[in-house]
């Protein structure tokens, strides 16, 4: 919006201009379907449980309570879970960081010889991944099976984040190592305290996919963790959503004012939150370094 | 130069895909050799017995848990439940086939899906014939012999054994009900015809019977992928059961019943009805949520869903409107022509299968188990499960708290719904008779009795979910939904219907219905 009001150098033609409005308001339109479900999902959270059975909520809560955020606060037992989703995320993304950088870096010095070899076992595993038996069964043999270390391990080396990252180092100008080289800095000392530092886009980039990744895990949980206190946040969210069959119990009268309904909506809710708030800080990063990494990945 | 480097790539890439397939090959003959080893070592040194059952986000039953110890008590063998995502059975059965894989399988646990058929064909699972009637004869004499002769039947390696603990509902449980308030608020008898059953619809579509003023009311209708329509396809006479068409004998041979000239004149109604505005013109977008909302808000006039449930709908309509409603059992209807009646539907799959072991003491424990699982006297106690976690005891009588996932354990052992009796629902139905529910419960208790006037079995209870799993179209009906739907919105003629048959036919339709038939004989044998 900027550009119209400050008068750019390039005069915009009518054309141009129906055009970018056009642009927007699809822009606007897209933005706009895709907060509705969660702006839906956020009302049915705080309605009462009479709305909820008559189907009644659309954008607005009816019958505002804070019934469902307060029973599952309380006694919907999904803080040990979110510590322990909070707690892999980070872990994993410093670790993952840390191996990505660790083997980027090498891979992308063209007097590395064996660079070639290896990046072909890389690119191996993003056109084939194991069945799902055999991986299962591989992982459960190295101890993995009902094991925190199964939120983190598996998660911490993908292909296409370290190629992205690969081709970012591939790009920093070389003049600079030689540079410091000459000034006596060791390999290790150019990788900490020249690149890295100015590698923040893309670390910010490649963190905020692992971390989406691992706060996300979904799959891995379910396969290898049976034990409820290892639970991360997603399974336990899913526990929450699960609703029941047709065939309910005969029990004495619901005095609660939630229903299943607004519950499994306030869990949804409460397990998006973070990420929400997480990703406007990253976002400027994000946006650059993707860019950056992939134009010749 | 690019050339050359894309050859290699491509020889690359074939290398390593022909690695890829030998590494798979060595994989697969690895897990079948632990299978074996694994199983033996596991029988021998766990105490415990391990079932897997459907659990619905409620908390597992660990090892000196407070239900682990109300088992142990009753039973006097401990049981064990990790907890296993149900989701439609869907998560259940993917970790359920990752721990068979692992050579671990649970000791006891819910077939779902056909999966058991495998399973028996390769002697994974344990042969209960000669066991249930000697160590569990409670379970023996619960489930009636019939039906027991349709599980020795439904035996695929054809030796007539018995592997399975079905799934038995002796009661129609499925039925038709209508707001009896609005008839009498307008002054109408209950409809005993189809012609009478029409001007009903009408007349909850045009006469206010809700007396808001305005008109809301929906007359009938039902869910997505037109589920929940027994009210309208039972009075053609179609074996329906909660929207999955059932076989039936049709022109005097089993029959898919989605193919017959009732399902073609029945869809023809139908539309009718759904274009005159008497079905819910959002019916075919409804899922669970928006369908039993219309119902709890009081708008609908005539659905089909659990006469013994209705107490929830009529208090649900009670608190949302006001309005304490009178919900009154559907006499069956009949279509001129044909004999309606409610699907009942006797066979309800599999409850439980037996991991195979040699381990006889093993074999003791899983059987007492089981005999208590089919022992009556005890479905009281197991219903109402620990006291504090699943129940309270309200004037010295125990009553379910309402259900709660986060702080109750999963009931590991459900009797009273796999081998489900109207007797004991009616006797649960009257613990709840309290002064404030009594108006509503007793509106269950009532319908849920004067349903079975109307309901009725059909041929083809009891198929066992092999005979459709290599065409998993018809086993999801994938083809009939679409043209089912299509058709009563008027989207197509009727005229398609007959193209339906054939594409249905010619789509693995004749070999299931073969497969169908033969079962059938064999079980009539």
């Amino acid at each position: 919006m900027k550009a119209y009001t400050k008068k750019s150098h390039v005069r915009e033609s009518a054309n141009d201009k129906i055009f970018g409005f056009v642009i927007s308001l699809i822009l606007i339109l897209f933005a706009v379907i895709t907060a509705i479900p969660l702006i839906s999902e956020a009302a049915v959270s705080l309605s009462s449980k009479t709305a909820s059975q008559m189907n009644q909520i659309n954008l607005l809560p009816v019958g505002f309570t804070f019934d469902s955020w307060k029973y599952l606060f309380m006694k919907g037992k999904i803080w040990t879970p979110f510590l322990i989703s909070v707690s892999s995320t980070v872990l994993g993304v410093a670790i993952a960081l840390l191996l990505n950088v660790l083997m980027a870096y090498p891979l992308s010095k063209t007097e590395f010889r064996p660079s070639k070899y290896i990046m072909l076992f890389v690119v191996f595993t993003m056109v084939f991944a194991a069945p799902k038996v055999p991986y299962f069964l591989t992982l459960r043999s190295y101890g993995l099976y009902n094991n925190y270390w199964v939120l983190i391990l598996p998660h911490i080396m993908t292909a296409y984040n370290l190629i992205i990252v690969r081709t970012f180092f591939k790009q920093f100008p070389r003049e600079l190592e030689e540079a410091a080289m000459i000034d006596g800095c060791g390999k290790f000392r150019i990788l900490l305290q020249i690149v890295l530092p100015a590698s923040k886009a893309v670390l910010a980039t490649v963190g905020l996919f692992y971390g989406v990744t691992m706060w996300n895990q979904y799959e891995h949980p379910m396969m290898f963790i049976q034990n409820m206190n290892l639970f991360p946040l997603q399974m336990k969210i899913r526990t929450i959503v699960d609703g029941g069959g047709e065939l309910q119990a005969v029990t004495m009268a619901q005095t609660a004012n939630y229903t299943s309904a607004t519950l499994s909506a306030a869990a949804v809710v409460f397990a998006i939150l973070p990420v929400l708030v997480a990703y406007p800080w990253i976002q400027k990063y994000f946006a650059k370094g993707a860019m950056l990494g992939s134009v010749k990945g | 130069m690019k050339k050359r480097y894309a050859k290699k790539l491509m020889s690359a890439t074939l290398a390593s895909v022909m690695v890829m397939s030998m590494l798979s090959g060595c994989g697969s003959a690895d897990s079948k050799s632990t299978e074996a080893t694994e199983q033996t070592a596991e029988a021998s040194t766990d105490e415990d017995i391990e079932i897997w059952s459907t659990n619905n986000g409620y908390l597992p039953v660990e090892a000196g848990s407070e239900l682990y110890n109300f088992y142990k008590d009753i039973i006097g063998v401990g049981i064990v439940q990790p907890y296993v995502e149900w989701n439609g059975g869907e998560t259940y059965l993917e970790q359920l086939n990752l721990r068979i894989a692992a050579g671990d399988m649970p000791d006891m646990f819910t077939p779902w899906n056909g999966v058991e058929t495998e399973l028996i064909a390769n002697g994974a699972l344990l042969d209960l014939t000669d066991l249930l009637p000697e160590k569990a004869p409670h379970l023996w004499e619960s489930i009636p012999e019939d039906v027991w002769d349709a599980v020795k039947a439904n035996d695929p390696t054809g030796q007539n054994r018995i592997y399975v603990i079905p799934q038995v509902m002796s009661y129609g449980r499925n039925g038709a009900m209508i707001r009896k308030d609005w008839l009498d608020n307008l002054g109408l008898d209950m409809p005993t015809t189809q012609e009478e059953f029409v001007e009903v619809l009408r007349a909850f579509k045009n006469d206010d019977p809700n007396g808001n003023g305005v008109a809301d009311e929906i007359p009938t209708g039902g869910r997505a992928e037109a589920r929940w329509m027994g009210q309208l396809f039972g009075q053609y006479g179609i074996a329906m059961w909660e929207g999955y068409p059932q076989w039936d004998i049709y022109d005097g041979e089993l029959t898919y019943s989605a193919v017959t000239k009732n399902m073609r004149d029945c869809l023809e109604w139908m539309s009718g009805l759904y274009a005159e505005g008497l079905l819910d013109p959002e019916t075919f977008l409804n899922d669970k949520a928006a369908w039993d909302g219309k119902i709890n808000s009081g708008v609908v006039g005539i659905w089909e869903h659990l006469p013994q449930e209705c107490y929830n709908y009529a208090e649900n309509i009670y608190n949302g409107t006001g309005v304490k409603p009178e919900i009154a059992v559907l006499p069956a209807i009949s279509a001129p022509g044909y004999e309606g009646y409610y699907t009942m539907h006797q066979m309800n799959g599999g409850g439980f299968v037996v991991a195979n072991t040699d381990d006889e003491a093993k074999i003791d424990r899983i059987m007492k188990v089981l005999d208590a699982y089919g022992n009556q006297d005890l479905w009281m106690k197991f219903y109402n499960g620990v006291e504090g976690m699943h129940s309270e005891v309200v004037n010295g009588e125990s009553v379910r708290l309402p259900d709660d996932p986060s702080t109750q354990q999963n009931l590991v052992l459900v009797p009273f719904n796999q081998i489900a009796t109207i007797d004991f629902q009616v006797n649960v139905l009257s613990s709840q008779l309290t002064d404030d529910r009594a108006w509503a419960v007793s509106q269950a208790i009532e319908n849920v009795q004067e349903n079975q006037k109307y309901v009725k079995s059909f041929a083809g209870d009891g198929m066992p979910e092999s005979i459709t799993s290599d065409y998993p179209d018809i086993a999801n009906r994938t083809l009939y939904i679409e043209y089912a739907t299509k058709i009563i919105t008027g989207e197509y003629s009727i005229d398609k219907f007959d193209e339906f048959v054939e594409k249905w036919y010619a789509t693995g339709g004749t070999e299931v219905t073969e497969k169908a038939r033969e079962w059938y004989a064999k079980k009539a044998q």
